[in-house]
């Protein structure tokens, strides 16, 4: 029976309001947001043996951008990323409108009918086996 | 029309679905090409890279192109706080990661101008596609015959970096170390210089890289972290299981 694939959204739009509320002016807001997940308890997967309930989270480094200093935060269960959330926003309606949904998916593996492959830059020796190849094969 | 060569190191796929579309515009992409390879080459001793590496061309000596490619290095360096940098630690200036979308993209505006409106164009795993709706897999990081997802375009680029292919080859400038906190990330957007570079910048940020990608206005994001979870914006183009009839 096919498992219904756990989608969990990483509500980082819903932390919006709270940034275009803050009081602050100009500059930039910072607001020690919670994890907007926590992982759910099937996420855990072969090669991630440790997936405690409250993960272990790291905080990335503040990234100058046009609009101001970002960072984010990053939540882990074991390798796996469970959350993923903003620290540091510009205080800029801009930057705030278009901070990204996320959307946590498990990894299928599929086969379909397409037109071109897209992937890490592939060696001219392993282009042989590669699936362009054989998209270039049977078109030509 | 369909072409395949191997230029730059990797092969490069085009197919032009217009019919009056010469073959000398494809001839005109590969020679494009091929000039970048010589003129941008890190690994060729000559080339206008190589010289600016070891000082021997300034800044104000460099052609208009290399100047642009030099623009579009900072641009990154300083959006990813110093994880994409063409001067990593310890190694030659390298601006590969931007001289690969750019020149691929300048390829495709050429067979646009030449009146092709209906093709796709493939450059080692980065594709620019024009005129769809055009299906474009995402290798599977981990079964190189399975994609992990398909993207539907009409007209935009779709990049990727990993490091299934060529090992630990992109590095952390902040660290000077190799990039591994991603398994793989695919940047959709409108130009291939864009999602090139910012593939390229996100995985070597690791995995806040996939937040600071998402945000980029215009780039839509699917990323494999190191666990095999993947985390994809909302706007990612995942086209239709099947083919539309």
């Amino acid at each position: 029976m096919k498992r219904a694939i756990p989608v969990v959204v990483l509500s980082i739009a819903g932390l919006v309001p709270v940034w275009r509320y803050e009081p602050s002016a100009g500059g930039t807001t910072s607001t020690t947001a919670e994890p907007a997940v926590t992982p759910s308890s099937s996420a855990s997967s072969s090669g991630s043996g440790s997936s405690s309930a409250s993960g272990k989270v790291v905080k990335g480094t503040t990234v100058n951008t046009d609009k101001g200093p970002v960072q984010v935060q990053v939540t882990f269960a074991g390798d796996r990323i469970t959350a993923v959330s903003m620290l540091q926003q510009p205080n800029h309606p801009q930057t705030t409108a278009a901070v990204p949904k996320l959307i946590a998916e498990t990894l299928q593996a599929q086969s379909a009918d397409i037109d071109s492959v897209s992937g890490a830059t592939i060696t001219s020796e392993g282009y042989k086996q590669s699936l362009q190849a054989a998209i270039d094969a049977k078109g030509a | 029309m369909r072409r395949v060569e191997h230029v730059m190191g990797f092969p490069v796929s085009l197919r032009v679905d217009d019919e009056g579309v010469s073959e000398e515009a494809a001839d005109a992409v590969f020679a494009w090409l091929r000039e970048v390879d010589s003129r941008f080459s890190p690994f060729r001793a000559d080339s206008e890279v190589s010289r600016h590496g070891r000082g021997e061309l300034r800044r104000d000596q460099l052609s208009a192109d290399l100047a642009e490619v030099l623009d579009l290095c900072e641009h990154y360096r300083v959006a990813t706080g110093g994880a994409f940098d063409a001067w990593p630690p310890g190694r030659g200036f390298d601006p590969c990661a931007v001289v690969k979308g750019w020149s691929v993209q300048r390829a495709a505006d050429l067979l646009r101008a030449a009146g092709a409106g209906r093709f796709v164009l493939n450059a080692g795993g980065d594709v620019v596609a024009s005129g769809g709706p055009w299906r474009v897999g995402v290798r599977h990081p981990e079964q190189a015959d399975k994609l992990c997802t398909v993207a539907e375009l009409t007209d935009g680029a779709v990049a990727t970096s990993a490091r299934y292919e060529r090992g630990d080859h992109i590095v952390d400038g902040r660290t000077g170390r190799p990039a591994t906190g991603l398994l793989s990330m695919t940047v959709v957007a409108a130009s291939l210089t864009e999602a090139d570079s910012v593939a390229t910048a996100a995985f070597a940020l690791g995995a806040e890289g996939v937040a600071w990608a998402a945000a980029r206005p215009g780039c839509e994001v699917f990323a494999v972290d190191a666990a095999g979870g993947v985390l994809r914006t909302e706007g990612f183009p995942v086209a239709s299981r099947s083919r539309a009839a």
